[in-house]
């Protein structure tokens, strides 16, 4: 080493870090980089007053160095090395300082640079790797070049690199476990170095990096569960390493369950969830650390932004869960079938059983108190799907509260979309648990109640903003009139005089019905109020579920008066033939509604003759 | 789409001394309002010719009968625009194109004679009708906002020193709205250009942060145009509000995915650094696209606003200068 005191070292090095972290925006305009230029002078000169690199036995020429090339690179050492002695000691301070190259020159784009330093750094440490002084120092360069080859969109490269570093984490920690030295401190006096508590939060934090970037490389690679995961891992070491700020954590952990949720994994869902919960719960009471972004003044509107979020999340939760089990227990048409249903019955008993070794397997947040305290919440929310009325009204109960939590931040002034969405939800909450009920007259009810909460969204909107929208609420609102309509008829066909009251109450409906249809229907037509003649693929399948709707609806109102019955057979059969035709000239139609087709073909064929009959009886009479 | 009709040009314009210095060939032809492009790979294969409501050939100069100059378009896009707008619609234009390839010539033009662009063209048209007005009983006002997309976030160009992000919200009948946007009244083309370059300025200084850069962002100048009739008789007034949109959208560099210097997307397969970018990992594990909107930050606010700009206009222009 030159003839300069080791303190110089040390002060250049600390001042090169300085100049590193400088924010690229406080650069001169046209000089960006500026600092990082200053910085990487530094460095060199650092470099080149430790000296040449001690010579290496196994060396090797560089072009195996590279992860594919030479497996034993990346493989997990068979020991523990530290570097001892002077030709130690000079390995590992260069191999801070190529680090700090590698990292410098990819800050600055200059990726092919930057490589040559990490590996540089790498083959320096390549015999101490597991040793407490190297591994961090180890990790983190292979993070970075994970990083690097992913920028080249070499995913399997990155990988690589990030499975490797993952992989000398977990040993180190069986092997040696000590909180390891943190890569600058070999440029520090003795006085400065860590704390052990020092050294184990940073080298901790490098590993929770790893993982996230590990989430990343499965997301890339597609390999969803995997990534879904690493994700769920990150966060439970955000909150072991006490790393997270309360609001965002717990909209992270809630998004998180939406994907469980898509993957019918209810179990995990509901923990996320719960701890999403939990961890909300907490703001106001930690500080925020250096991994939240939100600015001081934005947090009162996004806490509420937040919570009603979260709400929503927990809305699709039970939602989702009460329509798994529908699917399970329906019949051909939609009602219940007593049959699924025991058998579901039967097969709670093994969930049941299976319960314990599935929660074992799962990544659980939390420990201790948090821990508890999550159990808390999950407890009162069943994750197995509802098997009768009462296990279904439980959820509907727990939907709707989110519901009005959710809608106190997405009012309809300021977040249409937002709000209509979650008055879909839960309208949805409604219908499927109308799918329980058993009485028919609550049913109607249920489904009033949607049509009440639905009407007025379709008055408030402005049609010409919100086209997609209203459309979608229209057909909602005329199905749940067509239910209602057939429930009523179910009723009357109970009893043994039907009055002219429930005749009355069914034509009402049927009324209602056929004008959202026809709403519907109408938003289809050009300026010019002509029906398209191809009908957009987006609204296709309802376009014809419409027109077949319309055509039994017009065949079941009831009148004495046979000319209109017959005014209404006709429509009926006008609205059928709509359908078969339209299908016999686009024939992607036809695959979107076979069953209706099927039954279109069959009116088409029968109504005339009805027709016929009915002309003759009434010239007879 | 109901209601809007939509009209695309492409223009051709110069080569620039760059291009001259280095003797390129154009592959560009036009005949009528259709463009051929011939293949410098191999040139003896058929050009292949698209068809548009306007090719306007600006390649060579004024001296060519075939040459389209600033007027031509103006008349042509230009002045329709302006009488929608009176009669009430909406009216928007877009111009799209690389960087270099003549948006703000053809939008903005020049000060010197007969190169002004359509946009100076038009609002010397509209003041003029403005000032022409002989009918007591109609009064106008013009306003004028200008807002930048990038992605997450909206930024007010007229009022650079809101530092928030504006928020883009919906109202129930006057649909989508971006919060507290500014609206300065004008007098004058003048006013609409100083505010123009103002604006500009805004654009270039929000692009210091290295992973930003102003080419990838989206401009949106609206001019609100109202129409007020008082009826003397009745004492009532109605009024006529349009808004003539003007798209400056983010030009259409590719990005060289080796990483090289230079213009460089930072979408794909890069892996995020810092923890901060978790949220929308998981989202987009959660494949939850229109619910977490917020949070995500994508770009579906951009594509709302431009897109109702769209929808509620009644002719739309797409200009795409050709290089």
């Amino acid at each position: 080493m030159a003839n300069v005191p080791w303190a110089e070292v040390c002060e250049k090095f600390q001042a090169a870090l300085a100049l590193s972290r400088v924010e690229l925006h406080k650069n001169p305009e046209k000089e960006p980089y500026k600092s990082k230029y200053s910085a990487r002078a530094l460095l060199e000169e650092v470099k080149a007053l430790l000296g040449p690199a001690p010579e290496d036995e196994d060396e090797r020429p560089e072009a195996d160095d590279g992860p594919g090339a030479d497996d034993h690179a990346l493989g997990l050492p068979a020991e523990v090395v530290e570097p001892e002695g002077p030709v130690g000691q000079l390995a590992v301070r260069l191999a801070v300082i190529e680090f700090h190259l590698g990292v410098n020159h990819i800050d600055t784009e200059e990726l092919s640079a930057g490589e040559e330093h990490l590996v540089k750094c790498l083959r320096l440490l390549r015999r101490y790797r597991l040793s407490h002084d190297c591994i961090s120092l180890c990790i983190q360069a292979q993070n970075n070049l994970g990083i690097l080859w992913s920028e080249r969109e070499e995913i399997e490269t990155a990988q690589a690199y990030l499975e490797s570093s993952e992989a000398l984490y977990n040993q180190y920690m069986k092997e040696v476990g000590s909180p390891p030295l943190e890569p600058t401190e070999c440029f520090l006096p003795e006085e400065e170095k860590l704390t052990e508590q020092e050294r184990s939060k940073r080298f901790e934090k490098v590993y929770t990096h790893n993982l996230y970037y590990l989430a990343q490389v499965y997301q890339h690679l597609e390999m969803f569960e995997k990534a879904a995961h690493y994700c769920h891992s990150t966060l439970k070491r955000q909150l072991e390493h006490n790393a997270y700020h309360p609001i965002e954590w717990a909209i992270n952990a809630a998004t998180l369950s939406q994907f469980y949720i898509n993957k019918l994994c209810f179990m995990e869902a509901r923990h996320c969830l719960s701890a999403a919960n939990v961890i909300f719960g907490q703001t106001g009471k930690i500080s925020a650390t250096e991994d939240s972004p939100e600015a001081e003044g934005e947090v009162p509107e996004l806490y509420h932004q937040r919570k009603g979020e979260i709400a929503r999340c927990w809305i699709k939760y039970c939602l989702t869960l009460m329509q798994n089990a529908q699917l399970s227990m329906q019949d051909n048409i939609g009602e219940l079938d007593l049959d699924k249903q025991s058998e579901l019955r039967a097969l709670r008993k093994k969930e049941l059983d299976e319960e314990e070794s599935i929660r074992k397997k799962a990544v659980q947040f939390g420990t201790g108190e948090l821990c508890d305290a999550i159990s808390a919440v999950e407890e009162k929310v069943s994750y197995l799907r509802p098997l009768d009325f009462e296990e279904a009204r439980e959820l509907f109960l727990l939907g709707q509260h989110y519901v009005f939590e959710a809608k106190e931040f997405f009012q309809i002034d300021g977040y249409v979309t937002d709000h209509i969405e979650i008055v879909q939800d839960h309208s949805a909450l409604f219908k499927v648990l109308a799918f329980f009920e058993t009485d028919m007259e609550r049913r109607c009810k249920m489904h009033k109640r949607r049509i009440a909460m639905l009407e007025p969204l379709t008055v408030d909107l402005n049609p010409q903003y919100y086209l997609l929208v209203n459309r979608q609420i229209q057909f909602e609102i005329a199905h749940a009139y067509y239910d209602m309509m057939d429930l009523k008829v179910a009723i009357a066909d109970r009893l043994r005089d039907p009055d002219s009251h429930i005749v009355k109450k069914i034509n009402n409906l049927n009324k209602s019905a056929l004008k959202y249809y026809q709403l519907f229907l109408d938003s289809l037509r050009d300026p010019n109020k002509v029906f398209p003649e191809h009908i957009g693929e987006d609204v296709l399948r309802p376009a014809m579920l419409a027109k077949f709707r319309v055509a039994r609806l017009y065949g079941k109102i009831i009148t004495a008066d046979p000319k209109k019955e017959l005014e209404n057979l006709a429509t009926s059969l006008e609205h059928y033939k709509f359908i078969v035709d339209y299908c016999e000239k686009h024939p992607e139609a036809a695959q979107e509604i076979e069953a209706e087709l099927e039954l279109s073909k069959e009116m088409v064929s029968l109504l005339p003759t009805k027709m016929e009959r009915f002309r003759t009886k009434m010239a007879l009479t | 789409m109901s209601g809007a009709s939509v009209k695309v040009a492409v223009r051709v314009r110069p080569f620039n001394s760059r291009e001259t210095s280095k003797e390129s060939k154009c592959i560009i032809q036009m005949q009528g309002n259709s463009t051929s492009i011939i293949n410098p790979k191999n040139p003896k294969e058929a050009p292949k010719s698209f068809s548009f409501d306007y090719s306007y050939w600006s390649h060579t100069s004024p001296e060519d009968p075939c040459f389209a100059s600033q007027n031509r378009v103006y008349n042509d896009i230009g002045k329709e625009m302006l009488l929608h707008a009176f009669e009430g619609y909406n009216v928007c234009i877009f111009a799209y194109g690389q960087t270099g390839a003549g948006k703000s010539y053809t939008m903005m033009g020049k000060q010197e004679e007969s190169q002004a662009g359509i946009i100076p063209q038009l609002c010397e048209e509209l003041f003029e009708k403005i000032n022409d007005n002989c009918n007591e009983e109609m009064s106008y006002s013009v306003e004028v906002s200008y807002m930048e997309i990038y992605c997450e976030r909206v930024r007010d160009l007229l009022n650079p020193k809101n530092k928030g992000n504006l928020r883009v919200r919906e109202h129930p009948l006057l649909g989508p709205y971006v919060e507290d946007l500014s609206k300065l009244a004008v007098t004058s083309y003048t006013d609409i250009a100083d505010l123009m370059d103002a604006g500009n300025k805004a654009r270039t200084v929000a692009a210091t942060n290295m992973n930003e850069t102003s080419s990838r962002s989206h401009a949106v100048f609206t001019i609100v145009f109202t129409q007020k009739k008082h009826d003397n008789e009745t004492n009532l007034s109605t009024e006529k509000v349009s808004k003539i949109s003007l798209v400056d959208l983010a030009g259409s560099e590719r990005a060289d995915s080796t990483g090289a210097k230079g213009t460089r997307l930072k979408e794909g397969a890069n892996i995020n650094k810092s923890l901060t970018t978790l949220g929308k990992v998981i989202s987009a594990l959660a494949e939850v696209v229109s619910f977490i909107l917020h949070y995500k930050g994508s770009c579906v606010y951009s594509a709302n606003i431009l897109g109702d700009i769209l929808l509620l206009s009644v002719k739309v222009v797409l200009l795409w200068p050709f290089m």
